[in-house]
């Protein structure tokens, strides 16, 4: 399968990258902005889901109404969300929509209105989806987990920190976008049925300006407490639990993945096969890989009610010590075919497409190709993945749990 | 686009629709059952059957069929709705035929007692997990209250008890009566070819014995009842809200879509402006659902105890607004432009087609392109959406809200 892909570098930095696809009518695009929660000052925790709102409050010379009126009636499948490491915001729509729709996009992150009114709005909407979390314990669980696995700041929530939110104020909110929207650092995605030049040249127009320093890489504190238990009067006991892995730049980075499909890619997997089918402890289980650019882990989800928490969490960690004990070659094979096929699966898709190019530029500075990838799994096999184990050990876990009843952590 | 149906004699509905430049196919057993085919002795039955499937056939124990999906590299899983039962995989095309062998197989389960026994525990756990997500929770309270004794207010998981209480015998009793050919629907879409598929459930699915298969399809107006019930851990309020549509076969169900979006897309809808973007509530959504024979319109609303009061009066005053002076010309637009792109754009995907393209078979028994259903969304008119406001009321609703205890 030979791919092209598009690749332009502006003047200030800012990189274009593009994947054209034959198959498709529709085209998607993403800008990746680095206001991720990790790169915010101290002290604004949830700032990044504030700005993600806000900017949306109306742009150029338009209101906040007219901005979503303008998008609406482009028919904008619209795409959001904070990261540790960025901002993104996006879109996927019918391919005769897109110059009109990046007019608007340039608006919304160069021109952003920022009135103070509805600041309080974007605030208050912010405090209350943190409050929300309570009643989301699967959720909570998984955000508490990153935030105790990953060195700080790297692990901070998306969502945000009540009193830290509280205190949030529209003209610190509008200091980060000036600093953080930094065009030199930001990446531009695009993905379907575009005409690449053309996108160039508009993007060209709308965002070329002066090159600016930044891109200050973030101070890493130490990783936090060993086990956190939140008490909630729950029906389960929602455990979380992280351990460290390589990173997607590491050469091992493929049978790492490898070894955690065979942990948890499908129904056959090791762990869906001994906690839910052989013990029936959970319905909801599973790993998966979840790598930043600084750091890296494997983490894993288990839900069960309260008589069961114990052996539930005892059982996921014998299977993950289990591991490099011995792998089957069918293993190994089902795992691979597993990757590669769920790669062609998403590759299908506009969305997935720009999202998959944009953060490879950002990981590694480049963009892979589907075959590159998929030779790389196919190098894996039985021996390379049990060296990878024996040489990366599983010795710490991170663990959270959520609910009527604690766990003993060995 | 090439489309391709085909029944056997024992009724079973083969269709495909081929489309040579995607690289992916879906393969998918559409089962017209759920929830309102089972009585109170039974409830939870069908989506305890749905798992049970996986478990095995006389020849294949459930490792084996786990692995034999793997070695594919099939996305593949199964969910069961108030009406449906649906098994489905995504699968790069030279596995179809193996992955689609495979279903044939499975939907002749063994339904053994032991794993029947060691499932009830994975059922209960599943049970377990959706009573600590208020936002499903309230939902499903809502749809019993609103459809207060009509089948469709059955639960689809059934609660702790009725699956403590239901046995194997039961279950395979029920399976018999429901799984006959001439109750299912095999659909594929995406990049395959015809007569393999066709010749391969031929094959396969031709002894499966025909049965007399019903459903009771009233048409049911809604209880309109209104009701808070309260869980001490609850953090915020959930409110659920529902009031009668049109049946799925009724071709004002695109309408009836167009209107739920229009007063209660995530965003840029009615609900929207006046309560998420006002910072009232977090989340506020109003969707049409279209079923056999009847359809609702549910909206899910979080909001601060705080100000559950002022967000109630809001949703009024919207509803009583949509009665006195309708939608107007630019909403039902936006609406149709929203709705068109998000309906293009989930059919690129083998896996997304397959849905429409079985559901379309099942309530329909007819082929619609996907040019049909933009055509028919591209035709509502102002009138059709103040026509359905009219007859359907949707201001006058069943609601249910789940909060926490209130300070007495």
């Amino acid at each position: 399968m030979a791919e092209d892909f598009d690749i332009q570098v502006l003047k200030n930095g800012m990189v274009l990258l593009g994947e054209p696809m034959e198959a498709v009518e529709s085209v998607a695009f993403g800008f990746m902005m680095p206001a991720g929660a990790a790169r915010l000052p101290d002290g604004c925790c949830g700032a990044g889901s504030v700005i993600a709102d806000w900017i949306f409050r109306g742009a150029g010379d338009k209101d906040s109404r007219q901005l979503s009126d303008a998008i609406d009636g482009l028919g904008l499948v619209r795409g959001r969300s904070v990261g540790s490491s960025h901002i993104a915001v996006g879109a996927a729509l019918e391919a005769g929509n897109l110059a009109e729709a990046l007019d608007l996009y340039a608006d919304i992150i160069l021109k952003p209105s920022l009135d103070d009114d509805q600041f309080e709005l974007a605030r208050q909407l912010a405090i209350h989806e943190v409050l929300s979390l309570d009643d989301d314990p699967r959720h909570k669980v998984m955000l508490k987990l990153r935030e105790q696995f990953y060195p700080s700041p790297l692990g901070r929530s998306t969502v945000g920190d009540i009193a830290e939110l509280k205190a949030l104020t529209a003209q610190l909110s509008g200091q980060i976008i000036k600093d953080k929207f930094n065009l030199s650092q930001t990446i531009f995605s695009v993905a379907g049925k575009y005409d690449f030049d053309a996108v160039c040249q508009q993007i060209e127009r709308l965002f070329e300006s002066e090159s600016k320093e930044g891109g200050e890489s973030v101070t890493l504190g130490p990783r936090q407490g060993k086990y956190t238990h939140i008490d909630n009067d729950g029906a389960q006991v929602h455990i979380a639990l992280m351990t460290e892995t390589v990173k997607p730049t590491d050469e091992d980075y493929y049978n790492s993945r490898v070894a955690i499909s065979v942990l948890s890619g499908g129904m056959s997997a090791r762990l869906f096969t001994e906690v839910r089918e052989k013990r029936g402890l959970c319905y909801a289980i599973g790993a998966r890989y979840h790598g930043l650019k600084e750091a890296a882990g494997i983490m894993c989800y288990a839900g069960t009610t309260p008589d069961k928490a114990q052996e539930t969490l005892d059982c996921v960690i014998d299977e993950f010590n289990r591991l490099g004990e011995g792998i089957s070659r069918e293993e190994i094979d089902r795992a691979k075919v597993g990757l590669k096929s769920s790669l062609i699966l998403q590759s299908e898709s506009s969305s997935s497409r720009a999202g998959a190019i944009g953060s490879d530029h950002y990981i590694l500075g480049r963009v892979r190709s589907l075959d590159e990838i998929k030779d790389r799994i196919e190098a894996t096999s039985v021996d390379s993945v049990l060296a990878f184990l024996r040489n990366n050990p599983f010795s710490d876990f991170t663990v959270v749990t959520i609910g009527p009843k604690q766990v003993n952590i060995q | 686009m090439e489309f391709k149906s085909e029944k056997l004699e024992n009724g079973l509905d083969i269709i495909g629709e081929i489309n040579k430049s995607a690289k992916s196919t879906a393969v998918g057993f559409f089962v017209k059952t759920g929830s309102r085919d089972e009585t109170e002795q039974i409830n939870g039955v069908s989506h305890f059957l749905e798992h049970m499937l996986f478990k095995g056939t006389e020849k294949l124990s459930a490792l084996e069929v786990n692995e034999a999906f793997d070695r594919t590299g099939a996305q593949f899983n199964a969910f069961t709705s108030e009406e449906n039962t649906v098994y489905y995989a995504a699968v790069l095309p030279e596995y179809l035929a193996e992955v689609t062998e495979l279903w044939t197989q499975l939907m002749r389960p063994a339904l053994r007692d032991e794993d029947f026994n060691l499932e009830k525990n994975v059922i209960k756990e599943e049970i377990a997990m959706y009573k600590d997500l208020p936002s499903f929770d309230v939902m499903e309270r809502c749809r019993t209250l609103h459809f207060d004794g009509h089948p469709c207010g059955n639960s689809v998981l059934g609660s702790e008890e009725s699956i403590d209480n239901l046995s194997a015998e039961q279950m395979r009793e029920y399976f018999a009566r429901r799984y006959a050919p001439n109750n299912i629907v095999l659909a594929c879409a995406g990049n395959f070819d015809w007569d393999r598929i066709r010749s391969l459930a031929a094959n396969s699915c031709s002894a499966w014995q025909q049965q007399t298969v019903e459903r009771k399809l009233d048409h049911s107006e809604g209880s309109r009842k209104k009701q808070r019930q309260e869980k001490a851990n609850l953090a915020r309020e959930h409110i659920c809200l529902m009031s009668a549509g049109v049946p799925a076969q009724d071709p004002r169900r695109f309408a009836a879509s167009l209107l739920g979006m229009i007063v209660g897309d995530d965003v840029g809808s009615r609900f929207f402006w006046e309560l998420v973007d006002k910072a009232l509530a977090e989340a506020a959504s109003m969707q049409f659902g279209a079923m056999d024979g009847t359809g609702a319109f549910c909206s899910y609303i979080r909001c601060g105890s705080d100000n559950v009061t002022k967000v109630l009066d809001i949703v009024r005053g919207i509803f009583d607004d949509l009665t006195r002076s309708g939608v107007t010309e630019d909403e039902l637009t936006k609406a149709k432009n929203k709705i068109l792109s998000a309906l293009v754009i989930k059919n690129e995907l083998p896996m997304g087609r397959l849905v429409d393209l079985g559901f379309n078979w099942t309530y329909l028994q007819k082929y619609q392109t996907i040019e049909d259903d933009v055509n028919a969304i591209k035709a509502v008119t102002v009138d059709d959406v103040h026509f359905l406001i009219e007859q359907f009321r949707p201001g006058d609703f069943t609601q249910l809200s789940l909060g926490p205890l209130r300070n007495s």
